[in-house]
């Protein structure tokens, strides 16, 4: 990633979108839209400081919206270019409201809320689509109900909870313990506001809150307005602290999730979604589960799936080495329906096809194999690009010309031509890279021919 | 004549087309939609098969 | 030659890192810590050192104060150590006398709530940085020409296209096969999945372009017998029927393929009634005899087990591909698949799994625990959802075997000093992200000599290696950082060759010379790894810029 950063042949040209192309193989004219980031990225060191002060929250696209992040930001830590962006659908003083706190806080003067989106053209050789995909939203599969259970997650967020960068540290810690957290952590915020308040009128009269309270409610102080102020503060003050006393009892159980289930085929190989199997994912399945061992070591993973599809080199070791040493367990089969139990525990129904059974089994989190989905815009860019797609909406290619759109020129890469774990994207763009470089050296003949 | 090359995103696949490319002397323009390249493998914790860090 | 000590003049660079590091670690204190330092003449913080502004005071340093030395404490060398390095350069100082330390990663990011202690830390790594900054040497690039040929071992279709693309770039180069046509294993294949078209056609077509291709010479009936040299310089023997022709390339190809295991032994494979995928392609290719009404595959025979534990990745689709083709041919046949996992992977082989089941054709998931067995008329098995061993007739029963390794693989390993993994396939330099480079520079490898591929895959890979191997050919010169090991006490070296044999890029080897066997260092293929300076227990080798001297004086200054 650096390496592309750096390198003096490459122009990186992030936050930016192809718009417009025109003419053929070996001569493409390109218009590009640069969108406004109003930060100056020559003056930009990424420093972080804007956003570090920055009052505007925003849900944390790259965490899979279980982070956060301001609304100057970076895209992700050690993202390139580091330039920070000003997200303008949230920044206050780009929807008019007072602010401007970055720019006051940035020594190296990079904000520019006058910026605006600069358009580009390009003469080009060739051109190589790497787009890439979607995860698969699984909202849409009823008899999983992700979004209804918490603790039903999808692979890529589960990877944000692994990461020791993302929002938990590399905890895992489950969703709906989570959620109870950040209640809690809200109610404090009240009870130290309320607790200040109360404190006043405390000193005030010189007696605890309580013993006031009990008085005041046996009916003292009928007529004394100050002290009917005291006791409506202080039943605010219970209205906090006793749920909040409450939630932290239950907080005390939490323990990171130990006894996890892999679900496969999320969308793939299913004709009401996609019935082209997505390749990656039983993979990815086995390492979350080898990982999230080496968090913890009491870890436990069932792994559902028709078949585990580990073909790549070194892929079907790595299984075996799973199951024998990260305590994972493959179950062939379908699962049926999650629904939720006790303690906020995921139940996986299943049918155990070696034993002819239908099971149920409790986890304390549920991790979903999402196909890999054609990436959103794809329609629109092939269109722009005059490319086929096929069934599926992936780039068309054929088994003798794999890295050949239907049109001469252009070529594709990665999971933008079909689903592809790393190696092979890795090899592909190679491939793709080759077949532009072709193009280039015909342009170079052509251009010794004119001069001769 | 141009024999520049564009690239349209800039995940693995995207960033390692342009390394050849500009490797072999051929001037790239990365086009990535979002504020910074990595795509998805950036998003990853750790990546099989090697369990490396994933960038 | 070394300056005298006094004459040295270190400049300490101290960036703030706008907040990163200033807003954690005490800067003033570590300023003047680092002017009382031996040697150090100048001292400056910085907002942000790599900033214009920044690299200009760098700049301006190393002219106005006569620095001779750099050093810059700051974020981490992954980073920004080439443009620190870059710089000095621009300002007319030797690059290799810049030393670079980290206090943000180790020092302000980590002990965020410790100022006083992660500012103690940040002066002890920037007394070992100066300490060792005092015995830099300047260095000088390496620089070796390429020359602007290629060669590719293996004419199946990997290594046809790699030649092939190469070609179309207008670089010259020889292809090797040791059979006597080109095409390798589509040789003997029939149809090809998932299009369906004829392999014979394929082969056809491309041997074709490739021995109608001026910039290529095909040596067919032909073998690599000896290989000498590293990136750029080549020199390879090459035995044909005509005798050894002796060529001088810069890059190499490896696309020797794979070959079909022959289950000697295993389900009373005989050849006949109970056959290989390989043999069946044969059969069909000839017509398949009507009277074939029963038909039985077997998957995983000889894959995944103890002695081969890799999944073969081709062998299901084959399979699939022969079974459709078996009920085309006589669609009243029944053809049953019996398998542990049908790795059925992507777009076109789910599809073609999917069409295969419409098709008619059964599957039988099995255990390998309980695994089928073979009978003369007839395959059992144990139906896992039925519960019970069910009887499938059987005129014929097909053996799916993996594809394994090159009986020679072992042999091209040792002629170009590769290594091959532990099933005998040859084993690339990053198994996620260098997937058809080898560790060494200037080799690179395809299709299904890495490990089995389709012919999708095996055509994408051919492309991919030739693009790899274009970049030195592009170039036509290698430049590597001069950061590498050097013979530095000719004297101590007694010619062992234990490094050679830890050395993982064969950049060692061992030559006769006057004063008997010495190891000698090859420049452009020495990553400066190492494992060579700390295995010679004559300390005869040591690494530009980590020479032991260098780093005895930051273990010292870390001790102070
Ligand atoms: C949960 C999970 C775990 C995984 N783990 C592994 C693993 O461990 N090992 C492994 O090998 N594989 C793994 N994979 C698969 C891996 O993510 C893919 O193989 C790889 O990311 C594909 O890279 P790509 O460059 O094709 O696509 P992407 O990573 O999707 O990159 C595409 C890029 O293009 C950009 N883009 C999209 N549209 C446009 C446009 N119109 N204009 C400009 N730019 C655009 C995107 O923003 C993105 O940056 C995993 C996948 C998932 C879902
Ligand atoms: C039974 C069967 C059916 C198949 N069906 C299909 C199908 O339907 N569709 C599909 O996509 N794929 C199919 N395949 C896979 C296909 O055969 C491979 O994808 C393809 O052959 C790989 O090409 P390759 O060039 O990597 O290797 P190979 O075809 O093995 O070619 C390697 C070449 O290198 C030569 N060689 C080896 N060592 C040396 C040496 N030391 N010196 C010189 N030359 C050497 C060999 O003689 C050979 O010519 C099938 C495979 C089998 C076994
Ligand atoms: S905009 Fe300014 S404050 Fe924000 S990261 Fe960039 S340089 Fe730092
Ligand atoms: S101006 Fe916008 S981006 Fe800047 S601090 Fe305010 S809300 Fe945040
Ligand atoms: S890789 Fe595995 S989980 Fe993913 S679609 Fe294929 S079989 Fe299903
Ligand atoms: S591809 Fe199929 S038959 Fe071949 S080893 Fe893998 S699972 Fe077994």
């Amino acid at each position: 990633m650096l390496d592309v950063g750096r390198h003096p042949n490459i122009e990186l040209l992030a936050y930016s979108e192809v718009e417009k192309v025109e003419g053929e193989a070996g001569n493409f004219k390109v218009t590009i839209r640069r969108k406004g980031r109003y930060v100056e990225e020559d003056k930009c060191t990424g420093c972080g400081a804007c956003a570090e002060k920055c009052p505007t929250v925003v849900s944390d696209a790259f965490n899979e919206g279980l982070g956060e992040r301001r609304a100057i930001y970076s895209y992700f830590a050690q993202g390139i270019p580091s330039t920070h962006t000003i997200d303008a659908d949230h920044c206050r003083q780009l929807n008019g409201k007072k602010c401007g706190i970055c720019a006051k806080t940035c020594q190296a003067e990079a904000i520019n809320f006058d910026q605006e989106d600069r358009i580009l053209e390009l003469d080009v050789a060739g051109i190589i689509i790497a787009a890439g995909y979607d995860v698969f939203d699984p909202s849409v599969i009823p008899e999983y109900r992700y979004r209804e259970i918490a603790n039903v997650v999808t692979a890529i967020e589960f990877e944000r909870l692994l990461s020791a960068s993302g929002p938990t540290g590399g905890h895992m810690d489950r969703p709906s313990d989570r959620a109870v957290e950040a209640e809690i952590a809200g109610l404090e915020k009240k009870a130290k506001k309320s607790q200040k308040a109360i404190s006043k009128l405390e000193e005030k009269f010189n007696e605890p809150s309580a013993q006031f309270y009990k008085k005041y409610q046996a009916g003292e102080y009928k007529d004394d307005e100050d002290r009917k102020k005291w006791a409506d503060k202080y039943t605010a003050h219970l209205a906090v602290t006793e749920p909040l006393e409450e939630l932290k009892k239950q907080a005390e159980g939490f323990t990171v999730a130990k006894r996890l289930a892999f679900i496969q085929c999320v969308g793939s190989r299913d004709f009401r979604f996609y019935p082209f199997c997505s390749g990656y994912c039983c993979m990815h399945s086995i390492k979350e589960a080898i990982i999230s061992h080496e968090h913890e070591p009491e870890t436990t993973s069932s792994i559902f799936g028709m078949d585990i599809r580990a073909v790549g080199k070194g892929f079907e070791e790595y299984k075996i080495r799973g199951g024998n040493n990260s305590n994972i367990t493959y179950v062939r089969g379908r699962v049926a329906e999650i629904t939720e139990g006790p303690d906020n525990n995921p139940v996986v129904i299943y049918e155990d096809t070696r034993e002819r059974k239908v099971k149920r089994q409790e986890f304390d989190m549920v991790v979903l194999a999402t196909a890999c989905a054609p990436i959103k815009g794809i329609a629109e860019l092939a269109k722009t690009l005059g490319v086929e797609l096929d069934k599926y909406n992936f780039i068309k290619t054929s088994s003798l010309s794999p890295v050949d759109s239907t049109t001469p020129g252009i070529f594709v890469c990665g999971c933008a031509e079909s689903p592809m774990d790393v190696p092979e994207s890795v090899a592909q763009a190679s491939s793709a890279a080759e077949r532009a470089a072709e193009i280039a050296f015909q342009m170079d003949l052509e251009k010794e021919k004119a001069v001769a | 004549m141009s024999k520049d090359i564009l690239v349209i995103g800039g995940g693995i696949a995207g960033m390692q087309s342009s390394l050849d490319l500009a490797d072999m002397g051929i001037k790239v323009h990365l086009v990535e939609k979002l504020p910074s390249i990595g795509g998805k493998m950036a998003q990853l914790d750790k990546t099989f098969p090697t369990n490396d860090c994933a960038i | 030659m070394p300056e005298k000590k006094e004459d040295i003049r270190i400049g300490v660079f101290l960036c703030h890192c706008g907040s990163n590091i200033a807003g954690y670690l005490n800067m003033e204190e570590l300023a003047e810590f680092s002017e009382k330092l031996p040697h150090v003449t100048f001292v400056q913080r910085n907002l942000y050192t790599c900033s214009e502004g920044g690299i200009n005071e760098i700049k301006k340093g190393i002219k106005e104060q006569n620095l001779n030395r750099v050093v810059v404490a700051s974020c981490t060398p992954r980073t920004h150590e080439p443009l620190f390095r870059s710089s000095c350069g621009e300002a007319g100082l030797n690059p290799y006398l810049f030393e670079m330390v980290n206090i943000r990663d180790q020092c302000s990011w980590v002990h965020m709530k410790e100022q006083e202690d992660g500012t103690n830390k940040a002066k002890d790594l920037v007394r070992m940085g100066v300490a060792k900054a005092a015995l830099l040497e300047p260095q000088e690039s390496i620089m070796s020409e390429v020359q602007v040929r290629a060669l590719v071992i293996g004419g199946g279709i990997a290594g046809m296209t790699s030649a092939l693309a190469l070609a179309n770039r207008g670089y010259e180069g020889g292809l090797v096969e040791r059979e006597e046509a080109l095409g390798g294993l589509l040789n003997n294949l029939n149809k090809l999945g998932p299009t369906m078209i004829e392999a014979d056609e394929l082969v056809e077509e491309k041997t074709r372009s490739v021995t109608g291709n001026s910039n290529i010479t095909v040596f067919t009936n032909a073998r690599v017998t000896e290989v000498q040299g590293f990136i750029g310089k080549y020199k390879v023997d090459i035995e044909t029927e005509s005798g050894v022709k002796k060529i001088d390339i810069g890059v190499i190809i490896v696309a020797t393929g794979g070959r079909p295991f022959v289950p000697e032994g295993l389900y009373n494979y005989d050849g006949k009634r109970v056959v290989t995928q390989l043999e069946m392609e044969k059969l069909l290719k000839a017509g398949l005899d009507p009277a074939i009404k029963n038909v039985v595959m077997i998957q995983c025979v000889g894959s995944r087990n103890e002695e081969r534990p890799y999944c073969s990745r081709i062998c299901c689709q084959t399979a699939v591909k022969n079974a459709m083709l078996i009920r085309e041919l006589n669609p009243d046949a029944k053809v049953s698949i019996l398998y542990r996992d049908m790795q059925m992977y992507g777009v076109e082989n789910e599809e073609m799994f999917r069409d295969s089941k419409a098709k008619g054709v059964r599957y039988i998931n099995y255990d390998p625990a309980n695994p089928p067995q073979v009978e003369p008329d007839k395959v059992r098995v144990y139906h896992a959802l039925l519960g019970r061993d069910m009887d499938l007739p059987a005129d014929l029963v097909v053996l799916s075997t993996p594809l394994v390794s090159q009986e020679d693989a072992e042999v091209i390993s040792r002629l170009l000093r590769v290594p091959v993994d532990e099933n005998g396939f040859f084993l690339e330099g990053h198994v996620k992200l260098k997937p058809l480079d080898f560790a060494t520079d200037g080799i690179f490898l395809c299709g299904s000599a890495h490990f089995p591929a389709n012919i999708r895959e095996a055509v994408a890979q051919g492309l991919g290696a030739a693009s790899r191997a274009s970049i030195p050919l592009s170039k036509g010169s290698v430049v590597v950082e001069p950061i590498i090991s050097v013979l530095a006490d000719e004297d101590a070296c007694r010619g062992c060759g234990l490094c050679v044999a830890l050395c993982p890029y064969g950049a060692l080897e061992i030559q006769k010379t006057e004063k008997g066997r010495k190891v000698h260092v090859i420049d452009v293929a020495c990553k400066g790894c190492g494992v060579c300076a700390a295995t010679c227990y004559q300390h005869a080798l040591s690494i530009n810029s980590f020479t032991d001297q260098q780093i005895e004086a930051q273990l010292e200054a870390f001790l102070d």
